[in-house]
């Protein structure tokens, strides 16, 4: 009974998904070749970053363009620490506890201003970052970049092929995703959803808006400091390069695409964008054509994404998908309808399902 | 000292390009509460197509206008993607990163990845407080001030302006006293889209422009609108001033690799600044 009463509040078929993902995912690393075991983690990073930047766009209501610059100091700061002789995981959690800390002291100033301070705040920061990197090359290698950075060591065991990252991925993703799922669920995660439908109702309900945007935002720059310190021991070599403006807007369409702030969609729109990105590169650079055109491909078709998806899957994928089970689900008798409907508002999704009082009162709301 | 001026003098002139830019943000966010980050690309796109009627064989003059009238179309499609239909003010900002991306595309397309440049206003320097000047210089400092006092007595002179203004103080009241709301929108994005491509056309003849120029250009551009908290045009006109001036400083007395990263860094002060006095302000009521 006790094992009924926890799944109430989830919605079975969308487990059932989940589940099956995970144990898919779990077993591809065993089949995969090299190239496509560097597509894996890629995606399994990128996840993280979004689920992240998902969380900041879906609840906070705030946009980070400025993600891949998190991304990228994570992977500087664990590099060097680990080549200045630190145990690499011990530099991997230091690496993301230092992105948390200075997007927590941007943030808590950056985020008391309307009209997307923090947007060009971070993009501001993505710059610098950037330009930093470049004209420091005796601490970070300047734009010819940092190599010999060594694997990644849990303990006594050495990361030391491409399957065994995957793997160390997959934890790292699946603990990721299970954590953000768990805090859009806690009392913090209501407070977030919350301020989602109304900052002031939120506000005069005693949520501290400013205080949950901030950890929002430190919580998401921490996430996407540890892909990028796990991307750092993965490639073994960084250079400014590695980190463009493009990357950041890379995850802002990934979130778009999954749907902001649902935890599944980070996976979702991770996945089609690095396939997408593959795919046009590869369209692009036959011998024959023109240097600039998988640039163009990749932009335009991006931009067209963009601006298709926000009119008309304005939830993503995820949120997509959610709607059309439902109303699928209408038409089945009145009252597996109705169970399925109390299921359904334990979907972590805060765009996707229409406003619908829940078991236990709180009001999963659709904001506009 | 004439080193001095002759920084003084870009930066000045450069400070222009970025009120025109950050005088569309404001305008723009003031009438719909959208950040448009397609600003730059106004300018960028606005530049391109003087170069392509400039070699055409428009006359010098004629293709500026055309292409100024060009980023002002542009500037309505945009603002017609951007605000027709409802959306959160995250979407519209996505939206006009879209939009960014899409013109970046286009450019790249059209006019390629090479740093493109024209002839501008021929004629002998103009000697000014000791040293000689490119007449662009000042045709730009002209015509950017000229422009920007226009669109003051626009806005603060006629219906359409007045208009205008109530959608920004009031929108639900103006919408009550008859006037249309998105209409009055979509003039504010033609606007900012002519602001750009006047900018653009401007600059093109002193420094060359590449088609991913409009990132740079926007987030200076807003950094110098946030000095005026996106509503003031005339704060955003002294923003301007301020980083076109400080940007030429650094790059001419310390390093030019360093003066985007400067100016950045200014524009997070200012951010902060304006962060800790609304708080200040907020206590106070």
């Amino acid at each position: 009974m006790r094992f009924l009463h926890s799944l109430r509040g989830t919605n079975l078929p969308a487990t059932l998904g989940v589940v099956v993902i995970a144990a898919v995912t779990l077993v591809l690393p065993e089949v995969l070749n090299p190239p496509d075991l560097i597509t894996y983690v890629t995606i399994g990073l990128a996840t993280v970053v979004v689920a992240g930047l998902s969380l900041l766009m879906g609840f906070a209501g705030q946009v980070s363009l400025g993600q891949a610059a998190f991304y990228g100091f994570g992977a500087y700061a664990a590099a060097i620490l680990a080549m200045h002789g630190w145990p690499p995981l011990l530099a991997l959690v230091a690496a993301a506890a230092m992105t948390a800390a200075i997007a927590g002291i941007v943030g808590a100033l950056l985020l008391r201003l309307e009209g997307h301070a923090l947007a060009f705040g971070t993009l501001a920061l993505q710059l610098i970052f950037l330009s930093v990197i470049s004209q420091t090359p005796s601490f970070s290698g300047g734009p010819i970049g940092l190599t010999n950075i060594p694997a990644l060591s849990l303990g006594p065991i050495a990361l030391s092929s491409y399957r065994s990252y995957a793997y160390f991925v997959w934890i790292v993703t699946a603990v990721v995703l299970l954590l953000s799922r768990n805090i859009t669920r806690s009392r913090p995660g209501r407070g977030l959803r919350a301020m989602a439908t109304s900052p002031s109702a939120a506000s005069a309900a005693g949520v501290n808006v400013v205080s949950y945007k901030l950890r929002d935002f430190a919580l998401s720059a921490a996430y996407a400091g540890l892909a990028g310190g796990i991307y750092a021991f993965f490639i073994g070599y960084l250079s400014p390069d590695a980190f463009p403006v493009m990357l950041s807007i890379q995850f802002l369409i990934m979130v778009v695409v999954g749907g902001l702030g649902t935890v599944s969609g980070a996976f979702v729109g991770a996945a089609v964008i690095t396939v997408v990105a593959q795919m046009l590169t590869s369209l692009g650079s036959a011998p024959s054509l023109p240097a600039q055109l998988p640039t163009v491909l990749t932009e335009g078709v991006y931009a067209v994404i963009l601006l298709l998806l926000l009119r008309l899957m304005p939830d993503g994928i995820v949120g997509f998908a959610s709607r059309v089970t439902k109303r699928l689900e209408s038409a089945v008798p009145a009252r597996r309808a109705r169970r399925q409907a109390v299921a359904a508002t334990g979907s972590e999704s805060v765009l996707g399902p229409p406003a619908a009082e829940t078991v236990d009162g709180t009001c999963a709301g659709r904001r506009q | 000292m004439s080193v001095l001026v002759q920084y003084l003098i870009t930066g000045v002139s450069r400070g222009f390009l970025f009120a025109l830019l950050a005088t569309g943000f404001v305008i723009i966010f003031r009438v719909t509460k959208v950040v448009n980050f397609a600003q730059g690309s106004f300018a960028v796109l606005g530049g391109f197509i003087a170069y392509s009627l400039l070699g055409a064989g428009v006359p010098q003059g004629a293709a500026e206008v055309l292409a100024v009238l060009a980023s002002a179309a542009i500037g309505l499609v945009f603002g017609a993607v951007t605000i027709l239909g409802k959306m959160s003010p995250t979407a519209s900002l996505v939206t006009t990163i879209g939009l960014a991306l899409f013109s970046e595309a286009a450019a790249m397309l059209i006019w390629g990845t090479t740093p493109l440049t024209y002839n501008g206003l021929s004629g002998h320097d103009i000697r000014v407080a000791g040293i000689f000047v490119q007449p662009q210089y000042l045709l730009l400092i002209g015509v950017s001030l000229v422009s920007l006092i226009i669109l003051w007595l626009v806005l603060d002179r006629t219906y359409v302006g007045k208009a205008m203004t109530a959608c920004a103080s009031n929108p639900y009241a103006a919408r009550l006293s008859g006037i249309n709301v998105k209409r009055m929108g979509l003039l504010s994005f033609a606007i900012g889209g002519a602001l750009g491509g006047i900018g653009g056309v401007l600059i093109m003849p002193l420094f060359p422009i590449t088609y991913d120029g409009d990132v740079n250009l926007a987030i200076l551009g807003f950094a110098a609108a946030i000095v005026g908290w996106l509503r003031s045009p005339g704060l955003a006109l002294a923003g301007g001033l301020i980083f076109g001036v400080a940007e030429e400083l650094v790059a001419g007395y310390w390093s030019e690799a360093n003066e985007t990263a400067v100016a950045l860094v200014l524009m997070i002060l200012i951010l902060l600044w304006q962060a800790h006095r609304r708080q200040r302000v907020e206590k106070l009521v």
